[in-house]
């Protein structure tokens, strides 16, 4: 699994879709492909912080489910906001979102073969 | 040494903060300046975390929400040999500038919390000092708020001047800004 995560605005789609050139992929945005999208192709996820944020709405698990994904998919790209570096929200579910995502991507580079962070469409490689 | 770590909510940054105490302190003694009070459900759930997290390390939490520069004199002569890991001065701003009303502005915050960094940074073997990135989700705040997140960049650029390392914790990824 390839990480690619940054601010908003900041070229991480671009990135990735120049990672994989030549390549077959499908990508999904704020969600995860459908399994009949895949087919042999490497799944990417753009907006996964949106994603994350869906499935807290709806009272889902985001973390079982997207490491059941991965147990899935462990040749996907996943792409996510850096939510983290501001004030603290006023609203509960804000601050929950903005935490989980964040501890969400620790465990995901952690797992990550590559974690890339893009800045001004450059992608430093930080691990 | 002292040693700046920078991250956002849920990046890691405790975490590593933890292990680079550790790794500086040695047999040596270790302290955890706590700034956080546990008033509420939230607040009192984050501190058993982070308390559940450090176990069985050899720190000695020493409850500090204000006058971080006070923590001297409770570690007495011990002081000058240890291994203080400050969690966090985005808290301890905080905690400063409301504790007053009207709340301080974002100069005399600063300059209060200054003092007391020098003193300990001074006082202590090692400084390890853990803070918060609240500047970049560009939102527009209003008065006091401004002012809070003006006193911890100005906070964070002198402690970053002064540090022999300052590291940006990314997905629980530590990125070396300096050192």
């Amino acid at each position: 699994m390839r990480l690619i995560i940054g601010g908003y605005a900041q070229g991480k789609a671009d990135y990735a879709a120049g990672l994989l050139r030549g390549e077959k992929w499908v990508m999904a945005k704020g969600a995860l492909p459908r399994e009949e999208e895949v087919q042999g192709k490497i799944p990417v996820v753009d907006c996964l912080h949106e994603w994350v944020r869906e499935r807290l709405l709806q009272g889902g698990r985001p973390e079982e489910e997207l490491s059941a994904f991965l147990d899935r998919h462990p040749d996907c790209v996943l792409i996510c906001d850096e939510i983290g570096n501001g004030i603290v929200p006023a609203e509960p579910f804000d601050r929950e979102y903005r935490e989980r995502t964040g501890r969400m991507l620790v465990e995901l580079a952690g797992r990550a073969d590559e974690v890339v962070r893009v800045i001004c469409g450059i992608g430093q490689r930080i691990r | 040494m002292t040693v700046l770590i920078l991250g956002g909510s849920g990046s890691g940054k405790s975490a590593y903060a933890e292990e680079t105490a550790l790794a500086l302190a040695g047999e040596g003694a270790k302290y955890y300046l706590a700034t956080m009070e546990a008033g509420d459900g939230e607040a009192l759930e984050r501190v058993n975390r982070h308390r559940q997290m450090r176990k069985g390390k050899g720190f000695v939490t020493l409850e500090q929400p204000r006058s971080a520069g006070e923590a001297l004199s409770r570690m007495g002569e011990k002081a000058q040999g240890a291994t203080v890991l400050l969690e966090c001065l985005s808290n301890l701003t905080a905690n400063e500038m409301f504790s007053e009303e009207p709340p301080l502005s974002w100069q005399e915050t600063a300059d209060r919390i200054w003092g007391d960094l020098c003193r300990l940074a001074h006082g202590v073997g090692h400084l390890v000092v853990v803070t918060g990135n609240v500047f970049e989700d560009g939102v527009i705040y209003g008065e006091t708020t401004a002012a809070y997140q003006r006193a911890l960049g100005a906070l964070n650029r002198l402690l970053a001047a002064e540090a022999g390392r300052v590291v940006e914790v990314v997905a629980g990824i530590p990125v070396t800004v300096k050192g």
